[in-house]
Protein backbone atom coordinates (compact mmCIF):
# COMPACT_ATOMS: atom_id res chain seq x y z
CA UNK A 1 0.00 0.00 0.00
CA UNK A 2 1.35 3.42 -0.89
CA UNK A 3 0.00 6.84 -0.05
CA UNK A 4 -2.11 8.31 -2.84
CA UNK A 5 -0.74 11.15 -4.94
CA UNK A 6 -4.25 12.55 -5.46
CA UNK A 7 -3.89 16.12 -4.19
CA UNK A 8 -7.66 16.60 -3.94
CA UNK A 9 -8.11 13.56 -1.72
CA UNK A 10 -5.06 14.48 0.36
CA UNK A 11 -6.57 17.91 1.06
CA UNK A 12 -9.63 16.57 2.87
CA UNK A 13 -10.26 15.94 6.54
CA UNK A 14 -10.83 12.24 7.14
CA UNK A 15 -11.97 10.31 10.19
CA UNK A 16 -9.38 7.99 11.73
CA UNK A 17 -10.96 6.91 15.04
CA UNK A 18 -13.17 8.15 17.84
CA UNK A 19 -12.65 9.80 21.23
CA UNK A 20 -12.23 7.25 23.97
CA UNK A 21 -11.10 4.54 21.59
CA UNK A 22 -8.06 3.96 23.82
CA UNK A 23 -7.24 4.98 27.44
CA UNK A 24 -5.15 8.10 28.07
CA UNK A 25 -1.57 7.38 27.03
CA UNK A 26 -2.66 4.67 24.59
CA UNK A 27 -2.43 4.77 20.81
CA UNK A 28 -3.72 3.02 17.73
CA UNK A 29 -2.25 2.54 14.27
CA UNK A 30 -4.37 2.88 11.20
CA UNK A 31 -4.19 3.87 7.53
CA UNK A 32 -5.61 6.86 5.66
CA UNK A 33 -5.41 7.18 1.86
CA UNK A 34 -2.69 4.54 1.84
CA UNK A 35 -0.62 6.28 4.53
CA UNK A 36 0.12 4.47 7.78
CA UNK A 37 -0.56 6.76 10.78
CA UNK A 38 -0.44 6.52 14.58
CA UNK A 39 -2.97 8.32 16.80
CA UNK A 40 -2.09 8.82 20.45
CA UNK A 41 -4.41 9.92 23.24
CA UNK A 42 -2.21 12.37 25.14
CA UNK A 43 -4.89 13.53 27.62
CA UNK A 44 -8.60 12.97 28.26
CA UNK A 45 -9.62 15.16 25.31
CA UNK A 46 -6.39 15.49 23.40
CA UNK A 47 -5.06 13.44 20.51
CA UNK A 48 -1.95 13.56 18.33
CA UNK A 49 -1.54 11.94 14.94
CA UNK A 50 1.78 11.21 13.21
CA UNK A 51 2.58 9.53 9.94
CA UNK A 52 4.50 6.26 10.23
CA UNK A 53 7.12 5.14 7.75
CA UNK A 54 7.52 1.55 6.59
CA UNK A 55 9.58 0.62 9.63
CA UNK A 56 6.94 2.07 11.98
CA UNK A 57 8.99 5.15 12.85
CA UNK A 58 6.90 8.29 13.43
CA UNK A 59 7.36 11.01 10.79
CA UNK A 60 5.56 14.33 10.55
CA UNK A 61 2.77 15.44 12.85
CA UNK A 62 -0.67 15.91 11.30
CA UNK A 63 -3.46 18.32 12.25
CA UNK A 64 -6.15 16.77 14.49
CA UNK A 65 -9.71 17.68 15.43
CA UNK A 66 -12.05 15.81 17.73
CA UNK A 67 -15.63 16.53 16.73
CA UNK A 68 -18.92 14.75 16.06
CA UNK A 69 -17.79 11.65 17.99
CA UNK A 70 -14.82 11.22 15.62
CA UNK A 71 -11.12 12.06 15.45
CA UNK A 72 -10.30 13.76 12.15
CA UNK A 73 -6.94 14.31 10.54
CA UNK A 74 -5.57 15.33 7.15
CA UNK A 75 -2.40 14.60 5.18
CA UNK A 76 -2.17 18.00 3.50
CA UNK A 77 -3.50 21.56 3.69
CA UNK A 78 -7.28 21.16 3.97
CA UNK A 79 -9.08 23.34 1.47
CA UNK A 80 -12.26 23.35 3.53
CA UNK A 81 -12.94 23.29 7.29
CA UNK A 82 -14.87 20.48 8.94
CA UNK A 83 -18.59 21.05 8.35
CA UNK A 84 -20.73 22.79 10.95
CA UNK A 85 -23.32 20.39 12.36
CA UNK A 86 -25.14 22.33 15.05
CA UNK A 87 -27.31 19.42 16.23
CA UNK A 88 -24.34 17.88 18.03
CA UNK A 89 -24.30 20.92 20.35
CA UNK A 90 -28.00 20.84 21.33
CA UNK A 91 -28.24 19.95 25.03
CA UNK A 92 -31.09 17.43 24.83
CA UNK A 93 -29.58 15.39 21.98
CA UNK A 94 -28.45 11.82 22.49
CA UNK A 95 -25.05 11.53 20.84
CA UNK A 96 -24.54 7.98 19.68
CA UNK A 97 -21.13 6.71 18.65
CA UNK A 98 -21.26 3.22 17.21
CA UNK A 99 -17.59 2.77 16.33
CA UNK A 100 -16.82 1.82 12.77
CA UNK A 101 -17.46 -0.94 10.26
CA UNK A 102 -15.09 -2.05 7.48
CA UNK A 103 -16.46 -2.07 3.94
CA UNK A 104 -14.58 -3.16 0.86
CA UNK A 105 -15.67 -0.67 -1.74
CA UNK A 106 -14.92 2.84 -2.91
CA UNK A 107 -15.83 5.68 -0.49
CA UNK A 108 -18.21 7.12 -3.08
CA UNK A 109 -20.27 3.93 -3.38
CA UNK A 110 -20.81 4.33 0.38
CA UNK A 111 -21.86 7.97 0.01
CA UNK A 112 -24.29 7.11 -2.79
CA UNK A 113 -25.82 4.27 -0.82
CA UNK A 114 -26.38 6.62 2.12
CA UNK A 115 -28.00 9.16 -0.20
CA UNK A 116 -30.27 6.62 -1.86
CA UNK A 117 -33.93 6.10 -0.94
CA UNK A 118 -34.82 3.76 -3.81
CA UNK A 119 -33.15 0.78 -2.13
CA UNK A 120 -35.12 0.97 1.14
CA UNK A 121 -37.91 -1.45 0.12
CA UNK A 122 -35.45 -4.04 -1.16
CA UNK A 123 -32.47 -3.88 1.17
CA UNK A 124 -34.19 -2.69 4.37
CA UNK A 125 -37.50 -4.47 3.78
CA UNK A 126 -40.16 -3.72 6.41
CA UNK A 127 -37.84 -1.35 8.26
CA UNK A 128 -36.97 1.65 6.08
CA UNK A 129 -39.19 0.65 3.17
CA UNK A 130 -41.99 -1.67 2.08
CA UNK A 131 -42.47 -3.45 -1.19
CA UNK A 132 -45.94 -1.94 -1.68
CA UNK A 133 -44.53 1.60 -1.68
CA UNK A 134 -41.40 1.75 -3.79
CA UNK A 135 -41.93 5.07 -5.54
CA UNK A 136 -39.35 7.80 -5.06
CA UNK A 137 -41.10 11.16 -5.34
CA UNK A 138 -39.11 13.88 -7.04
CA UNK A 139 -36.85 15.89 -4.78
CA UNK A 140 -34.55 18.89 -5.18
CA UNK A 141 -30.79 18.80 -5.43
CA UNK A 142 -28.54 21.83 -5.33
CA UNK A 143 -24.86 22.59 -5.15
CA UNK A 144 -24.44 25.22 -2.42
CA UNK A 145 -21.44 27.00 -3.78
CA UNK A 146 -20.69 29.12 -0.71
CA UNK A 147 -19.94 25.96 1.32
CA UNK A 148 -19.25 23.66 -1.65
CA UNK A 149 -21.78 21.13 -0.40
CA UNK A 150 -24.50 19.20 -2.20
CA UNK A 151 -27.94 19.30 -0.60
CA UNK A 152 -30.91 17.12 -1.48
CA UNK A 153 -34.12 18.52 -0.03
CA UNK A 154 -37.86 17.71 -0.07
CA UNK A 155 -37.06 14.01 0.07
CA UNK A 156 -39.70 11.72 1.51
CA UNK A 157 -40.31 8.03 1.72
CA UNK A 158 -42.86 5.74 3.36
CA UNK A 159 -41.24 3.76 6.17
CA UNK A 160 -42.77 0.91 8.17
CA UNK A 161 -40.32 1.28 11.12
CA UNK A 162 -38.20 4.37 10.53
CA UNK A 163 -36.18 4.33 13.75
CA UNK A 164 -35.83 2.67 17.13
CA UNK A 165 -38.47 5.07 18.49
CA UNK A 166 -41.03 4.48 15.71
CA UNK A 167 -44.19 2.54 16.60
CA UNK A 168 -45.72 2.27 13.14
CA UNK A 169 -45.45 3.29 9.50
CA UNK A 170 -44.86 6.93 8.63
CA UNK A 171 -43.99 9.19 5.72
CA UNK A 172 -40.43 10.14 6.67
CA UNK A 173 -38.96 13.40 5.42
CA UNK A 174 -35.27 13.51 4.65
CA UNK A 175 -32.68 16.14 3.90
CA UNK A 176 -29.29 14.91 2.69
CA UNK A 177 -26.11 16.89 2.83
CA UNK A 178 -22.86 15.82 1.12
CA UNK A 179 -20.15 17.74 2.95
CA UNK A 180 -17.03 16.34 1.30
CA UNK A 181 -16.11 13.37 -0.91
CA UNK A 182 -15.77 11.37 2.32
CA UNK A 183 -18.65 12.68 4.44
CA UNK A 184 -22.40 12.91 4.20
CA UNK A 185 -25.22 13.35 6.68
CA UNK A 186 -28.97 13.26 6.74
CA UNK A 187 -31.71 14.92 8.72
CA UNK A 188 -34.83 12.84 9.12
CA UNK A 189 -38.24 13.33 10.71
CA UNK A 190 -38.27 12.61 14.42
CA UNK A 191 -40.94 10.20 15.52
CA UNK A 192 -43.57 12.17 17.47
CA UNK A 193 -41.92 15.59 16.99
CA UNK A 194 -42.25 16.76 13.40
CA UNK A 195 -40.58 20.07 14.30
CA UNK A 196 -37.18 18.45 14.84
CA UNK A 197 -34.83 16.22 12.91
CA UNK A 198 -32.54 13.39 13.85
CA UNK A 199 -29.06 14.04 12.50
CA UNK A 200 -27.14 10.99 11.27
CA UNK A 201 -23.65 11.27 9.80
CA UNK A 202 -21.50 8.98 7.72
CA UNK A 203 -17.80 9.77 7.91
CA UNK A 204 -15.59 7.56 5.79
CA UNK A 205 -12.01 6.70 6.52
CA UNK A 206 -10.60 5.62 3.14
CA UNK A 207 -7.77 3.27 4.05
CA UNK A 208 -7.30 2.64 0.38
CA UNK A 209 -9.27 3.04 -2.82
CA UNK A 210 -11.65 0.16 -2.13
CA UNK A 211 -11.02 -0.39 1.57
CA UNK A 212 -12.98 1.88 3.89
CA UNK A 213 -14.02 2.24 7.50
CA UNK A 214 -17.44 3.79 8.02
CA UNK A 215 -18.28 5.84 11.14
CA UNK A 216 -21.89 6.71 11.76
CA UNK A 217 -22.27 9.13 14.67
CA UNK A 218 -25.81 10.30 15.39
CA UNK A 219 -27.38 13.19 17.30
CA UNK A 220 -30.87 11.94 18.06
CA UNK A 221 -34.00 13.29 19.72
CA UNK A 222 -35.01 10.16 21.61
CA UNK A 223 -35.27 10.16 25.39
CA UNK A 224 -36.63 6.63 25.59
CA UNK A 225 -34.58 4.07 23.65
CA UNK A 226 -31.42 2.63 25.17
CA UNK A 227 -28.14 3.56 23.53
CA UNK A 228 -27.50 -0.12 22.89
CA UNK A 229 -30.78 -0.55 21.02
CA UNK A 230 -30.11 2.56 18.91
CA UNK A 231 -26.67 1.25 17.96
CA UNK A 232 -28.13 -2.16 17.22
CA UNK A 233 -30.77 -0.64 14.94
CA UNK A 234 -28.15 1.33 13.03
CA UNK A 235 -25.84 -1.67 12.69
CA UNK A 236 -28.65 -3.91 11.44
CA UNK A 237 -29.33 -1.38 8.70
CA UNK A 238 -25.68 -0.93 7.89
CA UNK A 239 -24.89 -4.63 7.64
CA UNK A 240 -27.73 -4.97 5.14
CA UNK A 241 -26.13 -2.19 3.11
CA UNK A 242 -22.69 -3.76 3.34
CA UNK A 243 -23.82 -6.88 1.50
CA UNK A 244 -24.88 -4.63 -1.37
CA UNK A 245 -21.83 -2.37 -1.22
CA UNK A 246 -19.30 -5.18 -1.40
CA UNK A 247 -21.08 -6.74 -4.38
CA UNK A 248 -21.32 -3.76 -6.70
CA UNK A 249 -19.17 -4.01 -9.82
CA UNK A 250 -16.84 -2.34 -10.36
CA UNK A 251 -15.95 -1.37 -6.79
CA UNK A 252 -14.25 1.79 -8.05
CA UNK A 253 -16.73 4.56 -8.79
CA UNK A 254 -17.26 5.23 -12.51
CA UNK A 255 -17.42 9.00 -12.96
CA UNK A 256 -18.27 8.69 -16.64
CA UNK A 257 -22.02 9.26 -16.48
CA UNK A 258 -22.68 6.80 -19.31
CA UNK A 259 -21.00 3.89 -17.51
CA UNK A 260 -24.11 3.17 -15.45
CA UNK A 261 -27.75 4.05 -16.04
CA UNK A 262 -29.40 6.48 -13.62
CA UNK A 263 -33.06 7.44 -13.44
CA UNK A 264 -34.83 10.43 -11.93
CA UNK A 265 -34.51 8.97 -8.43
CA UNK A 266 -30.72 9.08 -8.88
CA UNK A 267 -30.46 12.81 -9.46
CA UNK A 268 -28.58 13.10 -6.14
CA UNK A 269 -26.06 10.49 -7.25
CA UNK A 270 -25.68 12.09 -10.67
CA UNK A 271 -25.01 15.49 -9.11
CA UNK A 272 -22.52 13.91 -6.73
CA UNK A 273 -20.61 12.20 -9.56
CA UNK A 274 -20.50 15.41 -11.58
CA UNK A 275 -19.24 17.32 -8.53
CA UNK A 276 -16.55 14.68 -7.89
CA UNK A 277 -15.44 14.84 -11.50
CA UNK A 278 -15.25 18.63 -11.45
CA UNK A 279 -13.18 18.53 -8.27
CA UNK A 280 -10.51 16.58 -10.15
CA UNK A 281 -10.44 13.77 -7.58
CA UNK A 282 -9.45 10.38 -8.97
CA UNK A 283 -8.68 8.37 -5.84
CA UNK A 284 -11.31 5.58 -5.61
CA UNK A 285 -12.66 6.21 -9.12
CA UNK A 286 -12.26 4.24 -12.34
CA UNK A 287 -11.06 7.41 -14.12
CA UNK A 288 -7.37 6.95 -13.46
CA UNK A 289 -6.47 6.54 -17.12
CA UNK A 290 -7.69 10.08 -17.70
CA UNK A 291 -5.90 11.50 -14.65
CA UNK B 1 -15.28 -9.42 9.48
CA UNK B 2 -16.24 -12.66 7.76
CA UNK B 3 -18.52 -13.64 10.59
CA UNK B 4 -20.41 -10.36 10.52
CA UNK B 5 -20.78 -10.68 6.77
CA UNK B 6 -22.35 -14.06 7.36
CA UNK B 7 -24.74 -12.49 9.83
CA UNK B 8 -25.52 -9.76 7.37
CA UNK B 9 -26.13 -12.34 4.68
CA UNK B 10 -28.48 -14.24 6.94
CA UNK B 11 -30.43 -11.08 7.66
CA UNK B 12 -30.55 -10.26 4.01
CA UNK B 13 -31.79 -13.74 3.22
CA UNK B 14 -34.70 -13.12 5.55
CA UNK B 15 -35.38 -9.79 3.95
CA UNK B 16 -35.25 -11.43 0.58
CA UNK B 17 -37.89 -13.98 1.55
CA UNK B 18 -40.15 -11.18 2.69
CA UNK B 19 -40.00 -9.36 -0.60
CA UNK B 20 -43.06 -9.89 -2.73
CA UNK B 21 -41.86 -8.69 -6.08
CA UNK B 22 -40.88 -10.03 -9.44
CA UNK B 23 -37.63 -11.28 -10.88
CA UNK B 24 -34.99 -9.43 -12.67
CA UNK B 25 -33.54 -10.60 -15.91
CA UNK B 26 -30.82 -8.55 -17.45
CA UNK B 27 -29.55 -8.39 -21.00
CA UNK B 28 -26.50 -6.44 -21.98
CA UNK B 29 -25.73 -3.33 -23.86
CA UNK B 30 -23.95 -3.50 -27.17
CA UNK B 31 -21.13 -1.39 -25.82
CA UNK B 32 -20.44 -3.66 -22.87
CA UNK B 33 -20.45 -6.61 -25.20
CA UNK B 34 -17.79 -5.23 -27.48
CA UNK B 35 -15.69 -4.32 -24.45
CA UNK B 36 -15.91 -7.86 -23.16
CA UNK B 37 -15.08 -9.37 -26.51
CA UNK B 38 -12.08 -7.13 -26.68
CA UNK B 39 -11.19 -8.54 -23.28
CA UNK B 40 -10.84 -11.90 -24.99
CA UNK B 41 -14.01 -14.01 -24.90
CA UNK B 42 -13.33 -16.88 -27.30
CA UNK B 43 -16.01 -18.15 -29.66
CA UNK B 44 -16.59 -21.46 -27.90
CA UNK B 45 -19.17 -23.11 -25.67
CA UNK B 46 -18.20 -23.54 -22.05
CA UNK B 47 -20.01 -25.71 -19.53
CA UNK B 48 -21.23 -23.55 -16.66
CA UNK B 49 -23.35 -25.99 -14.63
CA UNK B 50 -25.61 -29.01 -14.54
CA UNK B 51 -29.12 -28.22 -15.64
CA UNK B 52 -30.63 -30.19 -12.74
CA UNK B 53 -28.75 -28.09 -10.21
CA UNK B 54 -30.30 -24.80 -11.21
CA UNK B 55 -33.70 -24.81 -9.56
CA UNK B 56 -36.59 -22.75 -10.88
CA UNK B 57 -36.63 -19.21 -9.42
CA UNK B 58 -32.99 -19.06 -8.43
CA UNK B 59 -29.90 -17.06 -9.37
CA UNK B 60 -26.28 -18.14 -8.81
CA UNK B 61 -22.80 -16.69 -9.30
CA UNK B 62 -20.59 -18.41 -11.87
CA UNK B 63 -17.08 -17.43 -12.96
CA UNK B 64 -15.70 -18.28 -16.40
CA UNK B 65 -12.06 -17.38 -16.95
CA UNK B 66 -12.26 -14.67 -14.32
CA UNK B 67 -15.44 -13.19 -15.69
CA UNK B 68 -18.34 -12.92 -13.25
CA UNK B 69 -21.68 -14.23 -14.51
CA UNK B 70 -25.15 -14.80 -13.09
CA UNK B 71 -26.75 -18.16 -13.90
CA UNK B 72 -30.48 -18.05 -13.25
CA UNK B 73 -33.78 -19.64 -14.12
CA UNK B 74 -37.34 -18.31 -14.09
CA UNK B 75 -40.39 -20.31 -12.98
CA UNK B 76 -39.97 -22.48 -16.07
CA UNK B 77 -37.82 -22.67 -19.18
CA UNK B 78 -34.11 -22.88 -19.81
CA UNK B 79 -31.44 -21.30 -17.60
CA UNK B 80 -29.94 -17.93 -18.56
CA UNK B 81 -26.38 -16.66 -18.37
CA UNK B 82 -25.92 -12.94 -17.87
CA UNK B 83 -23.16 -10.60 -16.83
CA UNK B 84 -23.18 -10.47 -13.05
CA UNK B 85 -23.70 -6.72 -13.03
CA UNK B 86 -26.88 -4.68 -13.01
CA UNK B 87 -26.80 -1.86 -15.57
CA UNK B 88 -28.22 0.56 -12.97
CA UNK B 89 -25.58 0.69 -10.23
CA UNK B 90 -23.55 -2.46 -10.85
CA UNK B 91 -25.04 -4.77 -8.20
CA UNK B 92 -24.32 -8.43 -8.90
CA UNK B 93 -27.42 -10.02 -10.43
CA UNK B 94 -26.53 -13.39 -8.92
CA UNK B 95 -27.86 -11.87 -5.68
CA UNK B 96 -31.15 -11.14 -7.43
CA UNK B 97 -34.46 -12.90 -6.95
CA UNK B 98 -36.91 -14.29 -9.48
CA UNK B 99 -40.55 -13.31 -9.67
CA UNK B 100 -43.06 -13.50 -12.50
CA UNK B 101 -40.48 -14.66 -15.02
CA UNK B 102 -38.20 -11.70 -14.41
CA UNK B 103 -34.92 -11.44 -12.53
CA UNK B 104 -34.97 -8.62 -10.01
CA UNK B 105 -31.88 -6.89 -8.80
CA UNK B 106 -31.52 -6.94 -5.03
CA UNK B 107 -30.41 -3.31 -4.73
CA UNK B 108 -33.30 -1.31 -6.20
CA UNK B 109 -35.48 -4.09 -7.53
CA UNK B 110 -35.16 -3.33 -11.24
CA UNK B 111 -36.80 -6.19 -13.14
CA UNK B 112 -35.34 -7.74 -16.28
CA UNK B 113 -37.28 -9.97 -18.69
CA UNK B 114 -35.88 -13.16 -20.18
CA UNK B 115 -34.41 -11.30 -23.16
CA UNK B 116 -32.44 -9.08 -20.79
CA UNK B 117 -34.56 -5.98 -21.22
CA UNK B 118 -35.41 -3.91 -18.20
CA UNK B 119 -39.17 -4.11 -17.67
CA UNK B 120 -39.66 -2.42 -14.32
CA UNK B 121 -38.08 0.30 -12.23
CA UNK B 122 -39.85 0.28 -8.86
CA UNK B 123 -38.74 3.83 -7.96
CA UNK B 124 -40.87 4.99 -10.90
CA UNK B 125 -43.83 2.59 -11.14
CA UNK B 126 -45.56 4.70 -13.82
CA UNK B 127 -42.53 4.79 -16.09
CA UNK B 128 -42.07 2.37 -18.99
CA UNK B 129 -38.32 1.65 -18.86
CA UNK B 130 -36.47 2.78 -22.00
CA UNK B 131 -35.77 -0.11 -24.37
CA UNK B 132 -32.07 0.64 -24.25
CA UNK B 133 -31.73 -0.55 -20.64
CA UNK B 134 -30.59 -4.11 -21.00
CA UNK B 135 -28.65 -6.61 -18.90
CA UNK B 136 -25.78 -8.51 -20.56
CA UNK B 137 -27.34 -11.75 -21.82
CA UNK B 138 -25.16 -14.48 -23.35
CA UNK B 139 -25.98 -17.37 -25.63
CA UNK B 140 -27.05 -20.47 -23.69
CA UNK B 141 -27.72 -24.06 -24.72
CA UNK B 142 -28.79 -27.01 -22.59
CA UNK B 143 -27.46 -30.32 -23.86
CA UNK B 144 -26.51 -33.64 -22.22
CA UNK B 145 -27.93 -32.27 -18.97
CA UNK B 146 -25.28 -29.56 -18.98
CA UNK B 147 -25.77 -25.80 -19.36
CA UNK B 148 -23.35 -24.33 -21.92
CA UNK B 149 -22.68 -20.70 -22.68
CA UNK B 150 -20.84 -18.85 -25.41
CA UNK B 151 -19.54 -15.51 -24.16
CA UNK B 152 -18.34 -14.18 -27.49
CA UNK B 153 -20.44 -12.05 -29.80
CA UNK B 154 -19.44 -14.12 -32.84
CA UNK B 155 -21.22 -17.33 -31.84
CA UNK B 156 -20.20 -19.23 -34.95
CA UNK B 157 -19.10 -22.25 -32.92
CA UNK B 158 -21.58 -25.00 -32.11
CA UNK B 159 -22.11 -26.88 -28.86
CA UNK B 160 -19.79 -29.92 -28.79
CA UNK B 161 -21.39 -32.86 -30.64
CA UNK B 162 -21.37 -36.18 -28.81
CA UNK B 163 -22.89 -38.78 -31.13
CA UNK B 164 -24.84 -41.94 -30.23
CA UNK B 165 -25.63 -41.25 -26.60
CA UNK B 166 -29.04 -39.79 -25.79
CA UNK B 167 -29.64 -40.68 -22.15
CA UNK B 168 -27.13 -38.54 -20.27
CA UNK B 169 -27.86 -38.20 -16.56
CA UNK B 170 -26.25 -35.59 -14.32
CA UNK B 171 -23.68 -36.83 -11.81
CA UNK B 172 -21.94 -33.95 -10.03
CA UNK B 173 -20.15 -30.67 -10.53
CA UNK B 174 -16.69 -30.67 -9.00
CA UNK B 175 -14.48 -27.66 -8.39
CA UNK B 176 -10.77 -28.47 -8.45
CA UNK B 177 -8.00 -26.14 -7.34
CA UNK B 178 -5.88 -26.69 -10.43
CA UNK B 179 -5.67 -25.16 -13.90
CA UNK B 180 -7.84 -26.55 -16.71
CA UNK B 181 -4.76 -28.04 -18.39
CA UNK B 182 -3.74 -29.93 -15.24
CA UNK B 183 -7.31 -31.10 -14.69
CA UNK B 184 -7.56 -32.35 -18.28
CA UNK B 185 -4.29 -34.25 -17.92
CA UNK B 186 -5.51 -35.70 -14.62
CA UNK B 187 -8.76 -36.87 -16.20
CA UNK B 188 -6.78 -38.58 -18.97
CA UNK B 189 -4.41 -40.26 -16.52
CA UNK B 190 -7.08 -41.45 -14.08
CA UNK B 191 -7.68 -45.17 -13.60
CA UNK B 192 -11.44 -45.67 -14.07
CA UNK B 193 -11.25 -49.33 -13.05
CA UNK B 194 -12.15 -50.59 -16.51
CA UNK B 195 -10.59 -50.32 -19.93
CA UNK B 196 -11.27 -46.71 -20.90
CA UNK B 197 -11.55 -45.28 -24.38
CA UNK B 198 -11.13 -41.54 -24.17
CA UNK B 199 -12.29 -38.98 -26.70
CA UNK B 200 -12.15 -35.21 -26.74
CA UNK B 201 -14.97 -33.95 -28.97
CA UNK B 202 -14.01 -30.35 -28.18
CA UNK B 203 -11.46 -28.45 -26.19
CA UNK B 204 -12.24 -28.79 -22.49
CA UNK B 205 -14.66 -31.68 -23.08
CA UNK B 206 -13.72 -35.26 -22.30
CA UNK B 207 -15.75 -38.41 -22.98
CA UNK B 208 -14.71 -41.70 -21.41
CA UNK B 209 -16.21 -44.95 -22.69
CA UNK B 210 -16.01 -47.79 -20.18
CA UNK B 211 -16.88 -51.18 -21.62
CA UNK B 212 -19.90 -51.59 -23.85
CA UNK B 213 -22.51 -49.64 -21.91
CA UNK B 214 -21.03 -46.90 -19.82
CA UNK B 215 -19.95 -43.44 -20.83
CA UNK B 216 -18.86 -40.45 -18.80
CA UNK B 217 -18.95 -36.89 -20.05
CA UNK B 218 -16.67 -34.44 -18.27
CA UNK B 219 -16.98 -30.81 -19.33
CA UNK B 220 -14.50 -28.29 -17.99
CA UNK B 221 -15.16 -24.74 -16.86
CA UNK B 222 -11.99 -22.69 -16.44
CA UNK B 223 -12.77 -20.53 -13.40
CA UNK B 224 -9.53 -18.81 -12.50
CA UNK B 225 -5.90 -19.56 -13.23
CA UNK B 226 -5.87 -22.19 -10.51
CA UNK B 227 -9.47 -23.30 -10.31
CA UNK B 228 -11.49 -25.43 -12.69
CA UNK B 229 -15.08 -26.69 -12.62
CA UNK B 230 -15.87 -30.14 -14.00
CA UNK B 231 -19.50 -30.87 -14.86
CA UNK B 232 -20.07 -34.59 -15.12
CA UNK B 233 -22.86 -36.58 -16.80
CA UNK B 234 -23.13 -40.33 -17.26
CA UNK B 235 -24.86 -42.78 -19.53
CA UNK B 236 -25.50 -46.44 -18.70
CA UNK B 237 -25.09 -46.01 -14.96
CA UNK B 238 -28.58 -46.37 -13.54
CA UNK B 239 -28.68 -48.52 -10.42
CA UNK B 240 -28.59 -46.36 -7.31
CA UNK B 241 -25.59 -48.19 -5.87
CA UNK B 242 -23.69 -47.75 -9.13
CA UNK B 243 -24.45 -44.05 -9.20
CA UNK B 244 -23.24 -43.60 -5.64
CA UNK B 245 -20.06 -45.49 -6.49
CA UNK B 246 -19.58 -43.23 -9.50
CA UNK B 247 -19.90 -40.11 -7.35
CA UNK B 248 -17.29 -41.52 -4.96
CA UNK B 249 -15.03 -42.27 -7.88
CA UNK B 250 -15.37 -38.71 -9.17
CA UNK B 251 -14.44 -37.36 -5.75
CA UNK B 252 -11.34 -39.51 -5.77
CA UNK B 253 -10.60 -38.16 -9.25
CA UNK B 254 -10.68 -34.65 -7.78
CA UNK B 255 -8.55 -35.68 -4.80
CA UNK B 256 -6.00 -37.34 -7.09
CA UNK B 257 -5.71 -34.23 -9.27
CA UNK B 258 -5.37 -31.94 -6.25
CA UNK B 259 -2.84 -34.26 -4.64
CA UNK B 260 -0.97 -34.36 -7.91
CA UNK B 261 -0.33 -38.08 -7.44
CA UNK B 262 -1.30 -39.13 -10.92
CA UNK B 263 -3.37 -42.29 -11.61
CA UNK B 264 -5.44 -43.70 -8.76
CA UNK B 265 -8.81 -45.22 -8.06
S1 LIG C 1 -28.17 -1.67 -9.02
FE1 LIG C 1 -29.62 -3.06 -9.76
S2 LIG C 1 -31.46 -2.03 -9.52
FE2 LIG C 1 -30.01 -0.58 -8.85
FE1 LIG D 1 -29.26 1.46 3.06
Amino acid sequence: MTVTTDAVALGEWVACGWPGKVPVGGHWDTVILGQQVRATRTAADSYEVFTLDRTGTPGRQLPVQSRYCCIFTTLSEPKRPLPEISEFAEPDRRLVNSGCVGVNTSPYRLIENFLDMAHFPFVHTDILGAEEQTEVASYKVEHRKEVDEIWATDCQFFQPAASKAATGGQMTKYVYRIMSPFSIMLYKTVHGDPGRNDAICLFIQPRDETDCLAYMPMALVDAVSTTESMIDFQQTIFLQDRVILENQRPALMPLDLTAEIPTKADVGSVTFRRWLKQSGIWFGTSEKAAA
Amino acid sequence: MDRSLFRANARLEKARLAVVLGDVEAGRREMQQSQHDAAGARDCWIAVGLDAQIRPQSSHPVIVAGRELALWRGETGPAKVWDDQCPHRGMRLSFGFVRDGTLRCLYHGWGYGEDGRCVSIPAHPELAPPKTICAGAHAVATKYGIIWSNLSAARAATVPEIPAVTDWRPVRSLYIHRSAAVVLAGIAAFDYGAPAEPATPAADVYVVTLGAQTQLLLALQPVEANKTGVHIASSGVDATADRLALVRQMHSLRDAIEAGTGPSR
